[in-house]
């Protein structure tokens, strides 16, 4: 099961990288699926972050003090000030770590 | 001006470039292999994972599904859909890297990760270095796996590694990449649904929660641009 795991996803992950970059590939996206896969990286990346913020522990925290939820608020105010990924990474968990230790 | 660098200039200093970012995937490599061991994968298997599928965000979703005893089919469809983003990498690196050599291009293919993207795409047949994409698409591939392995070796030395709440640092590096993308209604419309649809349906325990939410908010976001687009 584990192996196939691994061949599996190693064969899926490898064909989505490569596909488009085979020259003998005669190839037409309709817009119509191009405008449908623009909305990938923020749909599912949000749907990771959705769970992890709002149900540590696997148990439901709507609670605003929710030490995950003001550290995610804070990757968005740092992001949006100063559109450095690494930076507003490092120091929400700064905050994160703190707001763990408050609440 | 890269052009006028010699091959081995040029792949120090995409390894240099991507430093920053190896760097910030360093919790993702240790939860990988940790969460490997912890689910029950021989050492072996839990770096060939790294070494082999190269992929992180859908390795710790996929090492999720397989300890809640998911079907091998469910954790392929995930994979296809949490890293369909690549087609569109791909896409968009198409006028630079299909022309290469079939070794160049598959090498440089199998390293296509978001990171590799993110540094490599603002470039055209003219400034593109091959070299320098190597560098950084190697030297992340070995931090990666350095990484995972240090999280294999680590992962049963560290005490409920879980309630160290390294996982945020998953949800805030994802936030950060999303936070620049949300500029329009319907991206807001897709962050929306697809978080709403994420907290419920794993509220509700379903086994296919991230595919469907994910979909859903992809859908909403599609279908609001649609909607924006024909009342223009």
């Amino acid at each position: 099961m584990i192996l196939a795991v691994i061949a599996g996803m190693g064969a899926i992950v490898f064909l989505n990288r490569y596909l488009f970059l085979e020259p003998r590939l005669p190839f037409r996206l309709s817009q119509g699926t191009r405008d449908f896969l623009s909305f990938a990286v923020p749909g599912m990346l949000t749907a990771i972050c959705g769970p992890i913020i709002f149900m540590p522990g696997h148990t439901l925290s709507l609670s605003a003090l929710n030490p995950y939820l003001l550290g995610g608020l804070c990757t968005v105010g740092l992001m949006l000030w100063t559109g450095r990924v690494l930076t507003s990474v490092l120091v929400s968990m700064g905050c994160f770590y703190l707001f763990r230790s408050i609440f | 001006m890269r052009s006028t660098l010699s091959p081995y200039q040029a792949f120090w200093q995409g390894s240099m470039a991507v430093i920053p970012l190896s760097l910030a995937c360093a919790p993702w490599g240790l939860l990988v292999g940790s969460l490997a061991i912890d689910a029950q994968m021989t050492p072996l298997e839990s770096q060939g994972f790294s070494a082999i599928v190269f992929a992180g965000a859908a390795q710790i979703v996929a090492i999720g599904m397989i300890k809640t005893g998911a079907s091998l089919s469910s954790i392929l469809v995930t994979t296809l859909l949490l890293t369909s983003q690549h087609l569109l990498y791909g896409l968009h690196m198409r006028a630079t890297l299909s022309s290469l050599s079939s070794r160049w291009r598959i090498g440089l293919g199998f390293l296509l990760t978001d990171e590799f993207f993110a540094l490599n795409s603002q470039y055209d047949q003219k400034t593109f270095s091959r070299w320098f994409a190597l560098g950084v698409g190697l030297s992340f591939y070995l931090a990666w796996n350095v990484f995972t392995l240090a999280g294999i070796l680590l992962g049963k030395s560290i005490p409920n590694l879980e309630s160290l709440g390294l996982e945020f640092s998953i949800a805030a590096t994802f936030i950060a990449l999303v936070t620049p993308v949300v500029k329009s209604v319907p991206t807001i419309g897709c962050v929306f649904v697809s978080l709403a649809c994420s907290v419920l349906f794993s509220y509700l325990r379903w086994e296919s929660a991230l595919v469907v939410s994910g979909l859903a908010g992809m859908t909403a976001g599609f279908v609001c641009k649609r909607l924006l687009e024909g009342r223009s």
